[in-house]
């Protein structure tokens, strides 16, 4: 979704503690006194690591996927048939993953050039879209490139992809028009560009007013003591704050909104992904997101530098408490669906799984209060700060 | 003032200075109050989070669960992206122009900070602004030559004149069916707006040499003559008229505003010397602006101090938001509840073609955001977090901060004020969070004339073309840790402080001059300063 959350317990925390402590920053030249236990920790080959293995890795993955998902479109416009559209929305999953993933850094590139937006608007603007649909005859590429973002991205493809998710999430290709696929394919076509923009950004720069590539963001990321990267402490509050960011988000934001105060305040229409029933795969790669950065690797590779290593260095039990609590709100998002695989947009209004998704949206309350409290506590205390 | 003021107090600006104009890196004794602290909020500082990107974004510290928990919604409302209007689903959420510049607060303000400035190769042609691109042009007509000075209900207190059928800015985006001809130009708005660059170059005394970059802009395809552009001969739109006068204007950060605004105005105005009475170059104006909360309390002269916008020409937060909320997105709400295009032909023609369904008015009858969301979204952009400086005890920042001061930057770049203790701001009591701090804007809120090189030549209220509010460089040096496409002044020209400084002219060229006369390690050293606010 196009909402950059901000650091809400973060803010809720620090008023606590500032109410706890019985103080304030009265002075204006003393800054916040600092505990006299501090921590050794060489950053760069974890900074290095959490670049390659899982930033740059995971941009990597989304522009493949996304260049995928285009070849899955062409392929449904040249020969529309079931096979071709269960392939074609297959594609959209696989491509939806590294995105999600990647929620747990979004800064830098994605930033400016106003990839979320491009890629995650939220909200459609339905009636723009129908409205094409039924009036434009020559649906490619550059027409769609002319239009707002709330027509085009992830949600547009998945709208027109899977059907308005009410009922099922299993269009029929009977279902799915000429001018839908034109429009499918033609929307691959853009989205392939962004994510292609993007993972260049990282690795090969954007280019400047002269067709020059700048420095590519990885080296400025990897790189601290520079314009953007005041030091490495800098690097570390950028991906510990992203961290903190997602988790914020799918609790209190993605799950918290359509799930409601109570049954009655159920709504389905702000659920993300309920076209394809993907919500809850979003929300657990999301927090799966957060475990990359944490562990500096994806699941099943090899043992790497991450924030993790970082913890342990200064509290080996508080990086041991944060990888549980990370690896339960997974569980717990995933365990939502149940034993008969129901989809988020159900679950809400359904007495047993709204049990299941406060038991999701506690464990991802208890990870954030860790990661505010205790480990951006814990980073004040780096001797290499 | 008067620009032949600026070279005969060359040397009254430097002695006032008490510092010398040798480019060796000496530290008088004592440095400037300001060199070591950290906290430029005041107790509204973000610390946390002051070194990374999200240094922008954080709430103030200070507020109360309640506040918070405001700020918070004002946060969601911040990254609605608005829809075409009628929205079934999602009513809440549409209404968005029809004309537009954006659909969301956060795109022009990208992470509450600066928004990316819009690349153009120099070997091709000029680039139309597109749903990325957050500057716009302000529009209005304006005798040349004539200026506003006595404000009056007549002349609805110098406020820029509407052009006709247009309104007071260029809305180049639209929603789908926005034009009569959206088959062709689906979401284009009134006009379409390119963008290219005209450069020149600085010499410094040393030899050194830096490209500067100037914005040009080409507006083509108006919608009241489509085939016209600004260069047509005897053009018959509306816009392409001799009367009209183009202003460009990029987002700027949101944080610190309600500190700002807490300012006492007489703290403001003291500062002020429009007769430059002591010569020394430079004078500063307090801009007057409409209010439009007095005006709807009915208030016989309802004029403030102005405080936001490049130019000051609005005078409260709440203003500025919502101004922004109806004009930039075409959400009309309680303090703007009508479309800014109403009883243009474009906004008949579409209300008409497509059966009166995006009218302005919400699902509730009120108008498209309600009080809720108006309130929430106000007090957000009052309670961000200034961010914490860094690098205070580096050697090379102490030594910019040093010549911050002996260049006269804070000539104009007041370093700090202390907010009241309680006020009335738009008819509501003060956050009490933003009361009796002593905060570091390093501005003195006033306009100054900043030469021909930065004009855009449109008066706005009492600010003529070439005057522009002192910006507040509190959180400057993380502007591209929170956008690394970000570019400074208010086009987004300068794409480094560097570039920022030497565009800096009339009242600030003594300044200017003074900073190109040091040495290379010394206008790092300042830079440095500057990087660490």
């Amino acid at each position: 979704m196009n909402k950059n959350v901000k650091l809400s317990a973060l803010a809720a925390a620090t008023t606590l503690a500032l109410a706890a402590c019985g103080g304030s920053s009265s002075s204006d030249t003393t800054p916040a006194p600092v505990e006299p236990t501090t921590f050794d920790f060489d950053a760069t080959a974890m900074i290095e690591n959490l670049n390659d293995g899982v930033i740059v890795a995971g941009y990597n993955d989304l522009s493949n996927k996304s260049l995928a998902l285009y070849e899955a479109t062409v392929a449904l416009v040249n020969e529309p048939t079931a096979q071709s559209l269960v392939t074609a929305q297959q594609a959209w999953v696989d491509a939806r993953k590294p995105w999600e993933q990647g929620e747990s850094h979004i800064f830098g590139p994605v930033d400016q050039l106003s990839i979320d937006p491009h890629l995650d608007s939220w909200p459609l603007a339905t009636s723009d879209l129908t409205r094409v649909l039924s009036d434009v005859s020559n649906i490619d590429a550059a027409f769609i490139s002319q239009m707002n973002d709330n027509v085009q991205g992830y949600h547009t493809m998945e709208y027109l992809l899977f059907g308005d998710g009410v009922a099922d999430n299993q269009k029929a290709i009977d279902e799915l028009t000429a001018q839908e696929r034109d429009y499918l394919m033609a929307t691959a076509e853009i989205f392939k560009g962004y994510t292609g923009e993007l993972a260049s950004a990282w690795t090969q720069g954007v280019a400047d007013d002269d067709g020059n590539l700048g420095t590519p963001y990885e080296t400025t990321f990897k790189s601290a003591n520079n314009d953007i990267y005041s030091s490495q402490l800098a690097v570390i509050e950028e991906l510990v704050n992203g961290m903190i960011g997602i988790v914020d988000e799918v609790g209190n934001g993605k799950i918290a909104d359509p799930f409601g105060g109570s049954l009655a305040q159920a709504d389905t229409s702000l659920v993300e992904s309920q076209y394809s029933w993907n919500s809850l795969t979003d929300f657990a790669d999301n927090i799966k997101g957060v475990l990359n950065v944490y562990q500096g690797e994806f699941e099943g590779n090899a043992d790497a530098q991450g924030i993790y290593d970082f913890v342990a260095a200064g509290d080996q039990a508080l990086a041991d408490r944060v990888l549980t609590e990370i690896e339960t709100a997974i569980t717990d998002i995933e365990a939502i669906a149940g034993d008969n695989n129901m989809p988020f947009r159900m679950a809400i209004s359904d007495e047993n799984a709204r049990v299941r998704i406060q038991a999701a949206v506690d464990s991802l309350a208890v990870l954030q209060t860790s990661l505010e409290a205790d480990v951006v506590a814990l980073v004040g205390k780096w001797s290499g700060k | 003032m008067s620009k032949k003021l600026f070279l005969t107090s060359l040397a009254l600006t430097l002695a006032a200075c008490g510092g010398s104009n040798n480019s060796t890196t000496q530290t008088p004794n004592p440095v400037p109050s300001y060199t070591n602290v950290v906290n430029l909020g005041g107790d509204t500082t973000a610390t946390d989070t002051s070194n990374s990107g999200h240094g922008f974004s954080t709430p103030a510290p200070n507020l109360t669960a309640t506040e918070l928990e405001q700020h918070l919604a004002g946060d969601a409302n911040f990254e609605v992206a608005f829809t075409t209007a009628p929205n079934e689903q999602h009513p809440e959420f549409d209404g968005l122009g029809p004309v537009f510049n954006n659909a969301d607060c956060n795109s022009c303000h990208q992470r509450d900070g600066r928004p990316s400035s819009v690349v153009v190769n120099r070997h091709g042609g000029p680039v139309k602004l597109s749903s990325e691109d957050a500057i716009f042009l302000r529009i209005s007509i304006e005798e040349e030559g004539l200026n506003c000075t006595e404000q009056t209900p007549d002349n609805n207190y110098c406020a820029p004149i509407a052009v006709p059928t247009f309104n007071d800015q260029l809305f180049h985006r639209g929603v789908l069916t926005a034009r009569h001809d959206w088959t062709e130009n689906p979401s284009v708005g009134q006009a379409d707006v390119y963008i290219s660059y005209e450069y020149s170059n600085f010499t410094y005394p040393d030899g050194a040499v830096i490209e500067l970059k100037k914005p040009v802009f080409d507006v083509r395809n108006p919608y009241d003559a489509p085939s016209e552009t600004l260069a047509s001969g005897a053009p018959t739109s509306r816009l392409f008229q001799d009367d009209v006068k183009f202003g460009a204007r990029n987002g700027m950060p949101v944080f610190g505003l309600g500190l700002l605004e807490a300012i006492s105005e007489a703290d403001i105005v003291a500062l002020a010397d429009p007769q430059d009475t002591n010569n020394d170059g430079i004078s500063g104006k307090a801009n007057y602006v409409f209010d439009k909360i007095k005006a709807n309390a009915n208030d016989p002269y309802p004029v403030s101090i102005g405080r936001f916008g490049w130019k000051a020409n609005t005078p409260t937060v709440r203003q500025q938001s919502l101004c922004a909320l109806r004009g930039d997105m075409g959400i009309t709400n309680p303090l703007f509840p009508n479309e800014s295009i109403e009883n243009t032909p474009l906004h008949d023609e579409y209300l008409a073609r497509t059966g009166y369904v995006d009218t302005g008015i919400g699902p509730d009858g009120g108008p498209e955001a309600n009080q809720a969301f108006s309130d929430d979204v106000t007090f957000y952009a009052e309670t961000l977090a200034v961010p914490a400086r860094r690098n205070v005890d580096d050697e090379n920042v102490i030594a910019g901060a040093v010549l911050f001061e002996q260049v006269n930057c804070t000539g104009c770049h007041t370093p700090s004020f202390k907010t009241q203790t309680a006020m009335d701001i738009g008819g509501k009591p003060a956050i009490a969070a933003l009361t009796a701090q002593t905060i570091y804007p390093f501005s003195d809120m006033l306009l100054h004339d900043m030469g021909e090189g930065l004009s855009d030549g449109r008066r706005d209220f009492l600010a003529s073309g070439n005057e522009w509010k002192t910006r507040p460089l509190w959180g400057i040096g993380l502007t591209k840790t929170v956008n690394p496409g970000a570019g400074f002044l208010h086009d987004g020209r300068a794409d480094t402080l560097e570039e920022a400084i030497l565009w800096h002219g009339g009242e600030a060229v003594n300044a200017r001059d003074e900073f190109a006369k040091l040495s290379k390690s010394d206008r790092d050293n300042l830079i440095a300063f500057l990087g660490s606010l």
